[in-house]
């Protein structure tokens, strides 16, 4: 009992490196916040091209369905590494600029942005499944009575339906954002030194887990009060559900 | 002889094998105030929502003030007709994020192009009109069926319509709620407005309606002065769907 709480609740150990891992769970956060922010804008789009009417624009709504597919059934592990290996070597042979390439934009590393774009591709893809869900849950008569005032697609989508399914799909997307947070860990392998690197580091020097218990506690510190909030707000709709409010 | 308003030729729909409208023939003229009758079915509000191209018609010509808005096998001129036809729902399908004004309000920026300032003034000239003048800053969902459907004839009355098309609006109601959106729609009739309005409601028709068609299978049986088409009808159908109507 005393060695199992020597190796994860070594309380030295976890004040020694609270600075080290802080500063990795800072990484996290700007991750999360920057790349979660990027794939509701993209997640969105998606979703917006994927309800466009028409024949004639039939290979768009191809084009972004198949993209929502792929992204949907690829680890982002791997995107991780087609992002940054592929824009790298672009950048090498001179295909794209080297400040796209090796992307260092307001001063943060390029680990930071290969990964912030690989789960803004991802996990745009699994947003705009949750749009799309709130898009279809609109009902139909709300798209009639836009367009027959004159409204034209554009606009009906972007007066009367969006705003409707946004306000319908938030709590799916914090669980979505909740989802994004935890995998930015994965940016790591590109060298990012972010929570859980924080605390992988101490452990090789130290061989013990305080600081990936610490890296957990913090972690927990913003997806438990996330997924309360879920939660209320859930039963907040569900409470106006049941009084017949639309 | 003026030009009729709406003028439709050999109009037709299909959903699959099920024809709908099979040939419908049909000149309305300004200011006319129109009632469309017939049981569940008979394709009378799809003839609506084919007047409005909420529906594409599958054969046929539609033309509003001469223009053509449907031939071709396409609709054309789309805008200008949405423009000049309102359209009010059974479900009154109101924006539920947004206020009575800024219900009636949206369309009138974003269309017609009206300030915010400008279209919220006539929005509450026409909310007071349809009887909610204290209502103007309620929500949907804090309004009764009978004060949302106002909102809706507001809404669609703040486009300045040259025609208001009615897809059984009162059906949906309470029956003490009916009488109030009947009444809007009686002043509406009295003031000029071209209408068109498919209904349930017999005694509306006969009093407020200037010809009654009634429609059965998907064609017009018949139509005429309220009186001769309700009251002494020359067809077997609509004898017998006026029976069973007016029986309860």
């Amino acid at each position: 009992m005393e060695a199992f709480f020597q190796t994860y609740f070594d309380f030295q150990i976890i004040e020694d490196n609270f600075g080290y891992v802080l500063e990795g769970f800072w990484y996290t956060i700007r991750l999360s916040i920057v790349g979660g922010i990027l794939s509701l804008i993209w997640g969105l789009i998606l979703a917006v091209l994927r309800q466009l009417p028409g024949r004639g624009l039939a290979p768009v709504r191809w084009v972004a369905i198949a993209y929502i597919d792929a992204l949907r059934g690829v680890p982002l592990l791997l995107v991780i590494f087609l992002i940054s290996g592929g824009l790298g070597a672009l950048a090498s042979e001179g295909v794209i600029p080297e400040g796209l390439g090796i992307p260092r934009w307001f001063g943060l590393p390029d680990p930071f942005w290969y990964g912030t774009i690989a789960i803004t591709l991802t996990y745009g893809a699994y947003m705009a499944e949750v749009y799309r869900a709130g898009i279809e849950a609109v009902p139909r008569g709300q798209v009639e009575a836009a367009r027959s005032l004159g409204m034209s697609h554009g606009q009906a989508m972007r007066f009367v339906i969006v705003p409707q399914a946004v306000r319908k799909v938030v709590p799916p997307l914090l669980n979505d954002f909740i989802a994004l947070m935890k995998d930015t860990s994965l940016v790591s392998v590109l060298g990012l030194v972010e929570t859980v690197q924080a605390g992988r580091d101490v452990y090789s020097e130290t061989f013990n887990a305080s600081a990936l218990t610490l890296g957990a506690f913090l972690f927990l510190a913003v997806t438990i009060p996330l997924a309360r909030f879920v939660d209320w707000l859930i039963k907040k709709q569900d409470m106006k559900i049941q009084r017949g409010i639309p | 002889m003026t030009e009729p308003i709406i003028s439709i030729r050999d109009l037709r729909k299909s959903y699959g094998d099920l024809d709908v409208l099979t040939g419908i023939d049909l000149d309305i003229d300004r200011g006319e105030v129109v009632c469309v009758i017939g049981p569940s079915g008979s394709g009378k509000s799809t003839l609506l929502r084919c007047i409005n191209l909420l529906e594409e018609p599958g054969g046929g010509t539609i033309a509003l003030s001469g223009t053509t808005v449907f031939g071709d096998g396409k609709p054309q001129n789309l805008d200008e007709l949405r423009r000049e036809v309102g359209m009010v729902f059974q479900q009154f399908n109101l924006f539920p994020h947004m206020s009575a004004t800024e219900n009636v309000s949206i369309a009138q920026v974003k269309v017609r192009g009206r300030s915010r300032k400008e279209a919220d003034e006539k929005s509450r000239e026409l909310l007071d009109r349809v009887g909610l003048g204290d209502k103007v800053d309620e929500y949907p969902d804090r309004l009764s069926g009978g004060q949302q459907q106002r909102v809706a004839i507001a809404r669609a009355l703040a486009m300045d319509p040259e025609v208001m098309l009615f897809d059984e609006v009162t059906s949906a109601l309470d029956p003490e709620l009916v009488k109030g959106v009947l009444d809007v729609m009686r002043g509406l009739a009295e003031s000029g407005m071209t209408m068109i309005s498919v209904t349930h409601e017999m005694g509306f028709a006969r009093e407020v309606s200037d010809r009654t068609i009634f429609m059965d299978g998907g064609v017009i049986v018949e139509q005429g002065k309220p009186d001769d088409v309700l009251g002494n009808p020359s067809h077997e159908r609509t004898k017998q769907f006026l029976g069973l109507v007016l029986a309860n």
